[in-house]
């Protein structure tokens, strides 16, 4: 059989569709972790990031710590806190897994950020302090709608990488596409790994393009000049 | 003019930095080559030729690296130079390095390869040299392949569940599960999906269909998941040193689903042509037992000792090296 056919006949068996291990609730669970982790991240990430943009100050500094976070690897990550995940009761795959990606989505939102914010036009900030904003009315009216198409190009750039990389939690036994290609790997089932790769992808594709969507909508003035699309740095 | 004379330049020195670097690649590549080559020989007799070309291929659980391991130092101390391949996975991968000649032996169970090959048609059963029987034309159809000597170590797939769930559930046998735990969630290896003496056996024999909530795990990841509640029954092994340790209950075979699964070291019809090697390999596989097995696990898994280290041991105390 080619590994069209495999995949094909895989989707199609009617029993791969049902219960917690079929295909519907697999990839409910990979979007879940997910969004989850980006969530987190953004939290963790966006704040600081636009304050020291804002301040001009300690970016260097920060954007090192962020940096070293980018050379971690998210397997190692996952091996390591598995044992201690089971020890302290938070069970198998999703802990493990989840704590892994939002370090992996940490950098690239906080760097997309940081540079936002800081080169927004000089002279555009002036002008909003000569109108007499404070402080918070800068940050919040001025330079972060102005950075917003590069802020969230970071998160989209972070979304993607944690879709693609969920399929680690597979190997720390969590139930998402990635046990797809892990079972299909170890029973030699192409039909089975292929299932799980192409779903992977096919699940970033549509994330993201509902992501181009949803930036579109809230920065209608950026859709002319398409060439910078937010992109990562 | 000038601006092109620069950039050219720049070209230039863009090249010769990647040819620097190209040279520091290939030198540790080269390194690392030389590096995997230093295995030292075999002090014993050298009957064996150091030509022969041995790879061993390992599965992916401890019991499989050792065997590995002892046939690997057992060979050496003869004169072979034998290398060991980790594969990473299970009989399903084993025999496609086989057919791809990646590997060119491998420590075998008898019951389960013959159940694999044949596609699950049952044929195993509990009397070893009636499975080695039926296992040779099946071995030689695929890759040419051949059983040594069988040892009398067994080495059964085994369910076991912790001792407070067997007794909140009332489990002894795997006819109790069949009829009280069929909601409980089993953990293995990947494989066990496909394993005849796993999940589909058990819905053969037992009539129990436990793959709706199968939890696929890493070798060594099972037992710590069925300590942490993770997972309900656990699929280890019958020589498993923890299930004495970690006082797990062993499932009870009763309607005989499991089969005389001696260990087997499998070759491809040209090393089964060597008769030295031959001898080697039988004379190593005559001393082990099922209690060898039992107790070198228990060292791998629970004392986390090295399978070379734990080989090199059996070897000594039986007088092969």
């Amino acid at each position: 059989m080619s590994a069209t056919t495999e995949l094909v006949s895989y989707v199609t068996t009617s029993s791969h569709w049902t219960g917690e291990r079929g295909i519907p609730w697999r990839t409910f669970e990979h979007l879940r972790l997910s969004a989850s982790a980006v969530a987190v991240g953004i939290v963790i990430a966006l704040p600081p990031a636009v304050w020291l943009g804002h301040v001009r100050r300690g970016g260097l500094l920060a954007q090192s710590l962020v940096n070293i976070g980018r050379a971690v690897p998210s397997l190692a990550v996952v091996a390591i806190l598995f044992p201690l995940s089971l020890r302290y009761g938070f069970g198998l795959g999703f802990w493990p897994t989840f704590v892994a990606l939002v370090l992996l989505a940490i950098p690239p939102m906080f760097t997309n950020a940081y540079v936002a914010v800081r080169t927004v036009e000089p002279a555009v900030v002036e002008a909003a302090r000569g109108m007499g904003m404070k402080r918070a009315q800068v940050i919040g009216r001025v330079q972060v709608p102005s950075g917003l198409p590069l802020i969230l190009g970071g998160v989209r750039v972070a979304t993607l990488q944690v879709i693609a990389t969920a399929t680690l939690g597979a190997f720390v036994g969590f139930n998402g596409l990635g046990s797809f290609i892990n079972e299909g790997f170890r029973q030699q089932d192409d039909g089975k790994l292929l299932t799980g790769a192409f779903l992977v992808a096919l699940l970033a594709l549509l994330v993201d393009i509902a992501f181009g969507r949803v930036v579109l909508r809230i920065t209608p003035w950026r859709a002319a000049p398409r060439a910078t699309k937010g992109s990562s740095l | 003019m000038a601006r092109c004379a620069a950039g050219y330049e720049r070209i230039i020195a863009v090249k010769r930095s990647l040819k620097a670097l190209l040279v520091v690649l290939t030198g540790v590549a080269l390194l690392g080559s030389a590096c995997g080559d230093d295995d030292d020989a075999g002090s014993g007799d050298t009957a064996g030729s150091a030509d022969t070309k041995i790879t061993i291929g390992a599965q992916d659980f401890g019991e499989s690296a050792i065997l590995a391991e002892i046939y690997k130092q057992g060979l050496a101390a003869k004169g072979y130079k034998p290398t060991i391949q980790k594969l990473g996975g299970f009989r399903d991968l084993e025999i496609k390095a086989f057919e791809s000649g990646t590997i060119n032996f491998a420590p075998e169970y008898a019951a389960s390869l013959l159940e694999f090959l044949n596609n699950k048609a049952g044929e195993a059963g509990s009397d070893i040299e009636a499975n080695l029987k039926k296992l040779e034309p099946r071995l030689f159809g695929r890759a040419k392949l051949q059983a040594l000597d069988a040892s009398e170590a067994v080495d059964t797939n085994a369910f076991v569940v912790t001792k407070a769930t067997a007794e909140k559930v009332g489990l002894e046998t795997l006819s109790d599960l069949a009829t009280k735990g069929k909601d409980l969630k089993l953990g293995g290896p990947a494989d066990c999906e496909t394993n005849p003496f796993c999940i589909p056996g058990l819905k053969n024999t037992y009539g129990l269909d436990l793959a709706p909530k199968f939890q696929a795990l890493e070798t060594g990841q099972v037992a710590d998941a069925l300590d942490a509640g993770s997972i309900d029954v656990a699929l280890l092994f019958s020589t498993d040193g923890r299930i004495e340790a970690k006082d797990y209950v062993l499932l009870e075979d009763d309607k005989t689903m499991l089969a005389a699964d001696n260990v087997v070291p499998v070759v491809t019809k040209d090393l089964a042509g060597d008769e030295s090697l031959v001898d080697a390999v039988n004379a190593i596989s005559a001393k082990l037992t099922t209690d060898d097995l039992i107790a070198m696990n228990k060292r791998f898994d629970i004392d986390k000792e090295d399978a070379a280290v734990i080989a090199k041991d059996f070897l000594a105390e039986a007088d092969l090296l």
